[in-house]
């Protein structure tokens, strides 16, 4: 009996093992793009054969990984800055980040919180207790959330409810969950079939910079040219064109 | 903002190690003083979190303990706010996480003090209660220091349950752990190498006092 859960157990392992050894591009990911990859990477792989495996984190948690050797390919971040930085430290494969979206910020919350209608200022009503938001250094939807609340110079008033997430992804969790009764996330994550089911969402009001998302190659990347291809893939007007119904506007 | 992590660090490590220690002395003793399934089950149980991810308790509490569900509904109704994003939050989820560092020391402590101590205290007409506190609690002291130390340090290197459940508040909920992560991700190493030193300094301090006690453990 338990030599043959170990033969089980091997025979896992190795089945594992060779499933990984297929070969791909790797992408590093902002996190608003959690459901936005999956669609794109099976369109991406149906075209060209080409698999995507994606990492996802925030913006700054993924370019700390790169500019510390993370054997990355392609990085998609969610600004303009973090690809920059990894193009400053000199590990990029071109000159300038590529922007290839621009995101949407929104004010989400469950439909059972009792908030309605959900606005910006409605935040400093007493009745919301907890409101999350992104890291604002590490996660570009965070600091535009914050630009948002800055120019309305809300934020020492709503400062005691902010609860802070790691990325933009961990923020919609803790409202989906009903921890916080409101969130600050991307407009791709409040777009999923279930946070629609369970959520209203509300744009944010565009008092923030321009969500401009931009990805860079990394120079390290051993498969430099399929790298090259996926990122002009992705600016291609063809594919642009299809962003929308993930929650992203074109790229300009 | 550094001893601002600091003290709360400190605060949940203590709180935590009260708690746990209130809960896991009883506890250990029922589990020493015999054998049998119900003991081996409450055990295992104990043990989990050394094996499980703490990512399945962060879970666990974060959505199962929260405004979702009957017991998070009742929890709110007795602190008047979810478990997550607060203190209380971050005490229930290390005394659960730091529970198997309390249990394994204190069981194996007091199944190593031979019955014949016990047997001779009740011949003298001891109550059980009086022989725990006279006779097996003394003897036992090593690895309650075992317990004391471990599960304090384990909860100063506490991380991610923090991460899921914490909302990374501070005072109320960044610990050192997670302001070394915050420090790593904006790229500023000086700050985290001083974070990084300061809980490693800790778990030096704490690990130095538990085995220059072995001596006294092998003594009693």
């Amino acid at each position: 009996m338990t030599s043959k859960l170990c033969v089980a157990f091997v025979g896992l392992i190795l089945a594992t093992a060779s499933c990984l050894a297929q070969t791909a591009l790797h992408v590093a990911a902002a996190a608003d793009l959690q459901p936005v990859m999956p669609a794109l990477a099976q369109e991406y792989e149906h075209q060209t054969g080409v698999k995507l495996d994606v990492s996802f984190g925030s913006s700054s948690a993924l370019a700390t990984q790169i500019l510390n050797g993370a054997p990355m390919d392609v990085f998609l971040g969610a600004d303009f800055s973090f690809p920059e930085k990894v193009v400053a430290a000199n590990l990029a494969d071109q000159s300038t980040p590529t922007p290839y979206a621009t995101g949407t910020l929104v004010l989400w919350t469950r439909k059972d919180s009792g908030i309605s209608p959900l606005s910006i200022d409605l935040l400093t009503d007493p009745k919301i207790t907890r409101i999350a938001i992104a890291d604002e250094f590490h996660a570009p939807y965070g600091r535009a959330a914050y630009a948002a609340i800055d120019a309305l110079k809300l934020r020492a008033k709503l400062k005691p409810k902010i609860v802070t997430a790691e990325n933009v992804g961990q923020t919609a969790q803790f409202a989906e969950s009903g921890n916080a009764q409101v969130a600050f996330i991307s407009l791709t994550l409040a777009s999923t079939e279930h946070m629609r089911q369970i959520g209203t969402f509300e744009r944010a009001p565009k008092i923030y910079p321009k969500l401009t998302q931009c990805g860079v190659v990394i120079k390290s990347s051993s498969n430099l040219a399929e790298a090259h291809k996926f990122l002009s893939w992705l600016t291609s007007p063809k594919t642009q064109s299809t962003l929308t119904r993930f929650g992203l506007d074109p790229a300009q | 903002m550094e001893s601002q992590a600091l003290w709360l660090t400190l605060r949940l490590a203590a709180t935590t190690t009260i708690i746990l220690l209130a809960v896991a002395i009883p506890l250990a003793w029922w589990i020493s003083s015999g054998r049998g399934p119900a003991r081996a089950f409450t055990q295992a149980i104990l043990a989990l979190p050394l094996v499980l991810p703490p990512t399945v308790i962060g879970f666990y509490l974060l959505v199962g303990l929260g405004p979702l569900t009957f017991a998070g509904r009742a929890i709110i109704h007795i602190l008047g706010h979810p478990l997550a994003f607060s203190f209380a939050g971050l005490v229930v989820g290390s005394v659960l996480y730091s529970a198997p560092f309390a249990i394994m020391p204190l069981v194996a402590g007091f199944q190593a003090i031979g019955p014949e101590y016990v047997e001779a205290a009740s011949l003298l007409g001891a109550s059980p209660v009086r022989s725990f506190f006279d006779i097996t609690l003394p003897l036992a002291k090593p690895a309650v220091l075992s317990a004391i130390v471990l599960v304090f340090l384990h909860t100063v290197g506490e991380f991610g349950v923090v991460l899921m459940l914490g909302g990374n508040i501070p005072g109320v909920t960044q610990t050192l752990s997670i302001s070394l992560f915050d420090q790593v991700q904006d790229g500023n190493y000086t700050a985290a190498n001083h974070t990084a030193l300061l809980l490693i300094a800790f778990a030096v301090a704490g690990l130095a006092i538990v085995y220059a006690r072995r001596p006294w453990r092998q003594f009693a």
